[in-house]
């Protein structure tokens, strides 16, 4: 049957090479344009997702958050990391290179924790550990693994008590964690150098245990959500909850907005080019066993079964379809080379405008297939009901 | 002599070209390698009554009706279509009237198309069909490159690969040439012999049938009675009255 279909696709290639056009005509428009989707949003996402601060939400306002909240932030399944903060007038401190005394810094301290995402690669920080910018480790001299002194002085009446803290720098903050000084450090560390401006620790202390310090309530925090679409919605979370935050959410939910259009706009467009595919597909394979009904009845008379029957317009439409399909797919991926290259870094960066990818062919592939089989189904039920006495007749 | 095909009070209405048309077979037999020319007027139902006798369309009533040992009215019955497509691949050879030729197929592909269908794949039966039938040489060639006899000679090489124990001819001269016509009788008739299968042939014309040593059955009309249906029957004495 295989053999019998294909050979009548062969002698009619020229037909056959004009129904594939005719399938790929409808076809490629449509897939350049779901490439274009995929290609200006994933490039925008990925802008977005590339830097780290796009998924943060910081809180603005000093407040007193009890560690019950932070349970809560640590256990909600769209936050991928969240660390406490201290009041940011007690979150600085002064850096010391210990071979150049007296060429100490001020920079802000920033809490950090294990997995930070503005600190990727640098998983597990120790207690006695900085993370320093690249500016402040360049001012101070250091580089990583070096000892550097970090103090932090409070004057009591007329008396002027410095707590000194030895450190050694763990590592270097990418630029987009801080562009300015800045110094990142554990959550006891913070602590106490707010305890020790507050007065409630002696110039001696020593930062407290990350468990004993999680106990206590905090001023602030900042948080990044697992995922970008998660970050409109904790952002008004926040704010319904009275917490004043600051976030790119409305960046977000911008891109997400676009995303939902153009996915609109496809569908539209896609509904409207693709039903009329189906019918041109549907309707062509259509008038093709109409126009084999002959043959059909002949092969019946000579004892064909129905099922073999069947197969044959079945087989034909399949290949109709993946051919179609295969060269629509041809005719996108050129028109994508093109598009990229006239495009190239504008739109998204130096990323690609219109994005084809395999799963989309096999999804484009499957669609035509599916219709066609459908149609080509139907208008062979049809033939294959045709009374073997037509094959005898005169035609 | 054992009866290959046996019918008893079969009967078809249908509408012909004009008026209602009734077909009725009291009773007819044929035995296993018998040639029999089917005569009658065209419009007289021979077509109709061959269609039948292919399995290809059922009778509206038949008190009897079987073939090669199968109760043909049962499986139409039963609407089992696929045994009577496998009893038509497996017994049946077929000559359309102008050939019913598949013109993506060669020659060679049409001949063995029936033995492709039948499972019974015979590539020397195919050639030597050919040459007895004088188409050797066009085995390579697509049907629309063959004269009409040549594609009449191919159509009943195609009947014959597989086979068949009987063959069905609607009328095969029609479209011939008046002088190919006796040669594709004689043809049919000898083909049919060699390979000892029976053959009915339907023709429009008896004395032509007869000159080729086919027995002709003519059949009996009837011009519109009282209800206005035209009857025609076809009737022969059974093969085995006492059986």
């Amino acid at each position: 049957m295989l053999r019998l279909a294909l050979a009548d696709l062969w002698h009619e290639r020229v037909l056959f090479l004009c129904s594939a056009l005719g399938c790929a005509a409808v076809l490629a428009p449509l897939i350049v344009l779901f490439g274009l989707r995929q290609g200006v949003v994933a490039g925008l996402r990925a802008e977005l997702l590339e830097d780290p601060r796009a998924r943060e939400i910081v809180s603005v306002v000093n407040r007193t958050l009890e560690p019950a909240l932070f349970e809560r932030l640590a256990a909600d399944p769209r936050i991928a990391f969240v660390v406490p903060r201290t009041r940011a007038l007690s979150a600085t401190i002064v850096l010391e290179n210990p071979e150049r005394q007296g060429n100490g810094i001020r920079v802000e301290l920033l809490p950090t924790a294990q997995d930070d995402p503005v600190l990727p690669g640098l998983s597990v920080l120790d207690q006695d550990e900085l993370v320093l910018s690249a500016t402040a480790l360049q001012r101070l001299g250091l580089s990583v693994g070096d000892r550097v002194m970090a103090s932090v002085a409070r004057s009591r009446g007329r008396e002027r008590e410095v707590l000194t803290l030895p450190m050694r720098v763990g590592g270097v903050a990418p630029l987009a964690a801080a562009a300015r000084d800045a110094a990142f450090a554990t959550v006891p560390v913070l602590l106490l150098a707010e305890d020790f401006l507050d007065g409630t620790a002696p110039a001696d202390a020593r930062p407290a245990s990350e468990a004993e310090a999680r106990r206590r309530p905090f001023a602030g925090f900042r948080l990044h959500a697992a995922r970008l679409e998660d970050v409109p919605a904790l952002d008004r979370e926040f704010r319904l909850a009275g917490i004043e935050v600051a976030s790119r959410a409305e960046a977000v939910a911008g891109l997400l907005r676009l995303d939902r259009n153009l996915a609109l706009l496809f569908v539209a467009i896609a509904g409207a080019g693709g039903a009329g595919y189906l019918v041109s597909l549907g309707v062509g394979l259509w008038a093709q066993v109409e126009r084999k009904r002959r043959d059909l009845a002949l092969l019946s008379l000579l004892g064909l079964k129905r099922r073999a029957l069947l197969a044959m317009p079945l087989i034909q439409a399949a290949a109709v379809a993946l051919a179609g399909a295969a060269l629509a797919f041809g005719i996108a991926a050129a028109v994508a080379t093109v598009l990229n290259r006239a495009f190239a870094g504008t739109v998204t960066g130096d990323r690609p405008v219109c994005l084809l990818n395999a799963f989309m062919a096999a999804g484009a592939a499957g669609v035509t297939l599916a219709g066609a089989l459908v149609a080509s189904l139907l208008a062979g039920l049809r033939a294959a009901a045709v009374a073997p006495a037509e094959g005898l007749a005169e035609g | 002599m054992t009866v290959l095909l046996s019918l008893r009070g079969l009967h078809k209405a249908y509408r012909g070209d004009a008026a209602p048309f009734a077909l009725d077979v009291p009773a007819f037999d044929l035995a296993e390698g018998e040639a029999l020319a089917l005569a009658g007027p065209s419009g007289s139902g021979k077509s109709t009554l061959l269609m039948m006798l292919a399995l290809a369309t059922p009778p509206d009533a038949a008190e009897e009706f079987t073939f090669a040992g199968q109760d043909i009215t049962r499986h139409w019955r039963a609407g089992r279509r696929d045994a009577l497509a496998e009893l038509r691949a497996r017994c049946i050879g077929v000559v359309p009237q102008t050939g019913g030729l598949l013109p993506f197929l060669t020659v060679e592909g049409n001949i063995a198309l029936t033995q492709r269908i039948a499972d019974r794949p015979d590539a020397a039966r195919v050639r030597a069909l050919a040459d007895e039938l004088g188409i050797r040489a066009q085995l390579g060639k697509r049907p629309a490159a063959l004269s009409v006899g040549q594609r009449q000679r191919v159509s009943i090489a195609r009947a014959l690969a597989h086979r068949p124990s009987l063959v069905l001819a609607d009328e095969p001269t029609a479209s011939v040439h008046p002088e190919l016509a006796d040669a594709v009788l004689a043809l049919l008739k000898r083909e049919c012999a060699a390979a000892g299968a029976a053959l009915l042939v339907a023709t429009h014309d008896p004395d032509r049938a007869a000159r080729a040593g086919y027995p002709v059955l003519v059949c009996e009309t009837h011009a519109p009675g009282a209800d206005g249906i035209a009857r025609s029957v076809f009737a022969r004495a059974p093969l085995a009255e006492a059986a």
